[in-house]
């Protein structure tokens, strides 16, 4: 809502506020400012001058040298506009000034003649676009008086944002009504210049309505409760008066012409729309307002789009087709042109559901459906058609042609919502009095009907004034207008006890907070990626999508973290390791939400460690990638997680791939080597290794740690180094080992692997220390010897023997 | 005694005296070894080979050979061990201004320490995290907060939809419901989580942020406690001497609404304390009685309040980064920054 400092001071007497201060008011209102632009800022120096004479330059054709009086005296100035002309008054900038754009005005010979400042075009103050010549201006004034005051541009048009339940506030009106409860003052509205005294008198009728010639009819009651219908014939269409013109700048909008700016004028001033129909081109002089019918498939808009009609849209009609799409946009071919003489000026009420669903379907928004989205003052309608029928006929002639049409089919019933004290006091946490209750929402136009009886239990009934109708139909909604108007900062701000919730902390959130911790100190640094993944990325798509790279939701971390290593390959960052813990997404049925799973990707490349002059640089290997993996994998199942070589994912590099399975088997995590193709590396990058695990949804408590004594005998150790035939894996034969160890075995541990010469082709050494120990006995080396030999013996079966 | 007695002496006083120089552990102790063996009177090996003189001219060149080899044994023992003890008095010989070999140092995101930085001080004051899918129904997302769809409200967050009534949670809110549906009164949660919008990206926005929602229900919670607990909140996190503003606003799921805005006090490079402009952090209000009804709590009996705050506009604010992007970027030289 663009709203006129000035307009607001009128509207709110001893508002005594430069626009700054009206900003921070309506702040605190609940209704804050977002920009405030001054009409006229940087026209200071301007001001307004008479051009004594206007003669053709010597030796110039096209400029003209003007004799001026700016109140400093009669100073040549050369003109370059072809509408200078002796006698006229214009907005002149003399030496010195400085002009919106940044222009400063300087003494200056034009080809031999000397100008002593410029006279200046509308698009020179910045004032509007046209730059076809110097700006006329007609009126009385004084030579030298400030530019800025004689066109009563000293006004700010301050950019409100209201919120969507406040239609009342899309008016001076109703943000004057705000003002005025801080002023203490009424809102007093201002009296027309030359306003003919009218008698109004109304016709009412249900469903239609018939004055002379003229008819109004509501077909469809369900989407327009009322519609008010005034017919006002010999009017000349023209420009509106400066002071209304002002106005309407002031306020943002532009002048059109004056009829169309009484509306305007009127909308802006009490926040109803008004509509004004060229009455002789409607046919048979009828209003008729119902559903668009079948055959009825386009229409023109005013604007000159033509817009696809469907019947839910709600039209006015006259006897024969549609002449606007009700309370959205006047048709084109009803507009008030010219030579328009007899209109018909409709104040309406329709459904804010209506014009919402119609204005959306038309892919379009009006300041006149703004407001009936959210709501017009349905009390106020007849005070709104007098005002801008007073308007009319004050600014473009003509008469009022007999009662005002008003067409009701129902009639608005004003609320009473009954308010208990207590119920305040349990909301806010203070006590409000009755009498303090009615001090705060009368100013606001409720009526406080009255109390039953004092103390807390009373119950006050209140009325609320239409234009508030649309949002205050509750208890709780008045709390809220007593608690706005005492004002939030009066409340005290004391803390007191509160009682624990019965909500526990999502065990979700404490595994994730302990998978960053470990990630952390592993070296890693967290990413943060949107969820939005390109088609062969994701299953799940999103409607009308941002972009054509962000059309689905991704099924895996993986590829937008390898997306990341690609933007810090770009920048030089050869060592990228980071980790997301995000969720990832994959359909369900259909029509119904997304599975979501929360998803742990870690990406690793460059170095396992910083470079260090006592050491080779190492880069991260396959055996990284597993530790991280089992690691991971461990922390969120637990010791029965287990990590096996291989993983089917083509992201992944197969012959440097592992996949995660649960205890139950579950495939839950995978990662590896990124496959050629899946990071797009510089030359210089080395081996990208990735993997995602997938959390449960609510991982269970881990069980507690069970103490175990810790050994009080000594150890013997045994160094066995195995030759082993190649196609018997590490992993088999520790396996084997355990099983065949013996119970004194305690622990297994590899610590060399070998190949090579001394070993036989097709085989590698493996060489295992072996703890022994038993918990009640020191150990004997002959017992251990004896569980060594029948480890070896058991070892045979598999081609394995021990190393010469 | 003849002269290859003497030889044998002077070997088993060579090796007693290694024995002891190898033995002696700091330089007083190696003082006394010398002082033993070669000191000018009483020195074992000098009164030996001081009794040179006494021996035949056929005996005196070897013994005399034999004594000098001990004594340069010895006193070369004594030299190295000196040193030795010297230097282990000032340290290791190496070169100890050589640069330290440290792991890799890896950090959180800057969001997520905003984040947790807000839910240890709502932790501290009671609250525990509740979470909720990030695709959701309109019902969770508009209606059960009391936003119709064909209300302007449903507009004001232009939400990404999915299917027909399918959509990406436009706020946090809709754990405030799931919570409510899930457990009865006293509750007192924080949920952060991802939230969707119809954005593109630029230096504010960002189509999916960081949103943390808070709700309180119980009986007997005002408006009071509503602005003391977030003032409270506001003090720990920005400040003692921050002050905190409340103004009114609409939301469609609590009433009163409010704005919340902070005016902070930064201490510039001078030293000079400064005060910052009202900042804008948090949307909340008294949560609306449709909205208990819709979960079945009695409004009548409960009431509460709640919250949103963008965490990444948080984090904007206190480490000065400029542009949201630089947040999704996730260049490993921009997060390290976070955790020096």
């Amino acid at each position: 809502m663009k709203a006129s400092a000035r307009w607001l001071r009128e509207l709110v007497p001893g508002l005594n506020a430069s626009a700054e201060e009206i900003a921070d008011r309506l702040a605190l209102r609940g209704a804050p400012v977002e920009s405030i632009v001054a009409l006229a800022e940087g026209l200071e120096h301007v001001v307004v001058a008479k051009v004594i004479t206007a003669e053709r330059h010597p030796n110039a054709d096209r400029l003209s040298l003007c004799t001026v009086d700016g109140g400093q005296g009669v100073v040549s100035v050369v003109c370059g506009a072809p509408n200078v002309k002796s006698g006229g008054w214009y907005p002149f900038a003399p030496v010195g000034a400085v002009l919106p754009g940044g222009l400063e005005i300087k003494k200056a010979k034009i080809r031999g003649e000397t100008s002593n400042g410029m006279l200046c075009s509308a698009k020179e103050l910045g004032l509007s676009s046209d730059h076809a010549g110097i700006l006329e201006l007609s009126g009385q004034f004084t030579p030298g008086e400030p530019f800025v005051a004689a066109m009563g541009l000293d006004d700010a048009t301050l950019d409100v944002e209201i919120s969507v339940n406040r239609g009342d506030l899309l008016s001076h009106v109703g943000l004057a009504r705000e003002l005025a409860t801080d002023a203490a003052g009424d809102v007093a509205r201002r009296e027309i210049p030359g306003a003919p005294a009218v008698a109004f008198r109304y016709e009412p009728g249900t469903p239609e309505v018939r004055v002379g010639g003229v008819s109004v009819r509501i077909d469809d009651p369900d989407l327009c409760p009322r519609y008010l219908g005034a017919v006002i014939r010999g009017i000349r269409v023209g420009p509106s008066p400066a002071w209304l013109q002002e106005r309407l700048r002031g306020a943002g909008a532009r002048p059109i012409n004056n009829v169309v700016d009484a509306t305007n004028y009127v909308m802006l001033e009490l926040g109803h729309p008004l509509h004004a129909f060229d009455l002789g081109r409607m046919a048979g002089s009828a209003v008729v307002v119902r559903r668009a019918r079948t055959g009825e498939s386009k229409f023109t808009t005013l604007d000159g789009v033509e817009r696809a009609l469907t019947s839910d849209m709600l039209m006015i009609c006259d006897a024969e087709k549609p002449v606007g799409v009700a309370g959205v946009m006047g048709g084109l071919h009803s507009e008030v042109e010219p030579d328009t003489t007899d209109v018909l000026l409709e104040c309406a009420l329709f459904s804010p559901k209506s014009i919402r669903a119609t204005r959306k379907a038309l892919g379009m928004s009006t300041d006149a459906s703004y407001r009936f989205e959210r709501g017009v003052d349905p009390e106020g309608m007849r005070h709104a058609t007098e005002r801008c029928v007073t308007l009319i006929l004050a600014t473009a002639g003509g008469t009022l042609d007999g009662p005002v049409l008003d067409c009701s089919p129902s009639v608005f019933e004003p609320q009473v919502i009954e308010l208990r004290l207590a119920r305040i006091e349990r909301l806010l946490g203070i006590p409000f009095t009755a009498d303090a209750v009615r001090g705060l929402l009368s100013p606001l136009g409720f009526q406080v009907l009255g109390a039953a009886s004092g103390g807390a239990a009373a119950t006050l009934r209140v009325r609320v004034p239409g234009f508030r109708s649309w949002d205050v139909k509750r208890e709780v909604d008045l709390i809220e207008e007593i608690a706005r108007t005492h004002g939030f900062d009066k409340f005290p701000s004391q803390l007191g006890p509160y009682r624990a919730g019965t909500v526990p902390d999502h065990p979700l959130f404490q595994l994730e907070d302990s998978l960053r911790a470990a990630l952390v100190g592993r070296g890693l640094f967290e990413a943060h990626t949107p969820a939005f993944a390109p088609e062969d990325e994701g299953d799940v798509e999103v409607s009308y999508p941002l972009s054509a790279t962000e059309r689905f939701l991704r099924r895996s971390l993986v590829p937008g973290l390898l997306r990341r290593v690609e933007h810090n390959f770009a920048h030089l960052n050869r060592d990228v390791r980071l980790f997301e813990i995000g969720t990832s997404f994959r359909r369900a049925g259909k029509g119904e939400p997304p599975r979501e799973a929360t998803c742990l990707a870690a990406v690793l490349t460059g170095l396992r460690t910083p470079s260090h002059w006592s050491a080779e640089d190492e880069p991260f290997s396959v055996w990284d990638l597993k530790g991280l993996l089992e690691d991971v994998a461990g922390r969120v199942y637990g010791a029965d997680a287990a990590v096996t070589p291989g993983c089917s994912d083509a992201r992944f590099d197969g012959a440097a791939s592992f996949k995660v399975s649960s205890s139950g088997g579950a495939e839950v995590g995978r990662g590896g080597r990124a496959a050629k193709g899946a990071v797009d590396a510089p030359v210089w990058a080395g081996d990208v290794w990735a993997l995602e695990l997938e959390l449960p949804a609510v991982p269970a408590a881990s069980a507690p740690v069970s103490h175990r004594p810790l050994p009080t005998l000594p150890p013997i150790d045994r160094d066995l180094a195995l030759i082993v035939p190649a196609s018997l894996s590490a992993g088999a034969l520790e396996t084997a080992i355990v099983a065949g160890g013996g119970r004194l075995l305690e622990s297994v541990t590899l610590f060399d692997v070998y190949a090579g010469p001394g070993i036989p082709a097709g085989t590698r050494s493996l060489a295992f220390r072996l703890r022994f120990r038993a918990s009640e006995r020191t150990l004997k080396d002959a017992e251990v010897d004896k569980a060594v030999t029948s480890l070896l013996a058991t070892l045979e079966d598999l081609g394995v023997g021990p190393r010469g | 005694m003849t002269d290859t007695d003497l030889i044998g002496a002077l070997r088993t006083l060579e090796r007693e005296a290694l024995a002891a120089v190898a033995a002696a552990g700091d330089e007083a102790a190696l003082e006394t070894v010398r002082v033993a063996y070669l000191g000018r009177t009483e020195g074992s090996i000098s009164k030996v080979l001081r009794g040179l003189g006494a021996l035949s001219a056929d005996a005196r060149p070897a013994v005399g050979q034999e004594a000098n080899r001990v004594k340069g044994a010895v006193s070369e023992a004594l030299e190295q061990k000196g040193a030795s003890l010297a230097s282990s008095a000032r340290g290791p010989s190496e070169d100890l201004t050589l640069p330290a070999r440290t792991p890799w140092r890896g950090g959180l995101h800057p969001i997520t320490q905003a984040v947790d930085e807000i839910w240890h001080i709502f932790r501290d004051m009671g609250f525990t995290r509740a979470r909720g899918p990030e695709a959701d129904t309109t019902w969770y997302n508009f209606e059960a907060l009391n936003t119709p769809l064909d209300h302007p409200a449903a507009d004001e967050q232009d939400t990404l939809y999915l299917v027909d009534s399918v959509l990406l949670r436009s706020h946090t809110s809709p754990v405030q419901v799931r919570t409510m549906e899930a457990y009865e009164p006293p509750i007192r949660i924080v949920a952060p989580g991802w939230v969707y919008r119809r954005d593109t990206y630029d230096a504010t926005h960002t189509p999916a942020f960081m949103q943390i929602e808070g709700l309180v229900i119980d009986e007997g919670v005002t408006f009071v406690d509503f602005k003391a607990t977030l003032a409270e909140f506001a003090r720990r996190y920005w400040g003692s001497d921050t002050q905190v503003r409340f103004r009114p606003s609409f939301f469609p799921f609590t009433e009163p609404s409010a704005e919340v805005d902070v005016k902070r006090v930064v201490t510039k490079p001078d030293g000079t304390k400064v005060e910052t402009d009202w900042l804008e952090v948090m949307g909340a209000g008294m949560v609306d009685p449709a909205v208990l009804e819709n979960v079945g709590y009695d409004s009548e009996r409960y009431t509460g309040w709640a919250f949103g705050m963008g965490p990444a506009r948080i984090a904007m604010l206190k480490h000065g980064v400029d542009d949201l992007r630089k947040f999704f970027e996730n260049d490993m030289r921009f997060l390290a920054q976070f955790a020096e």
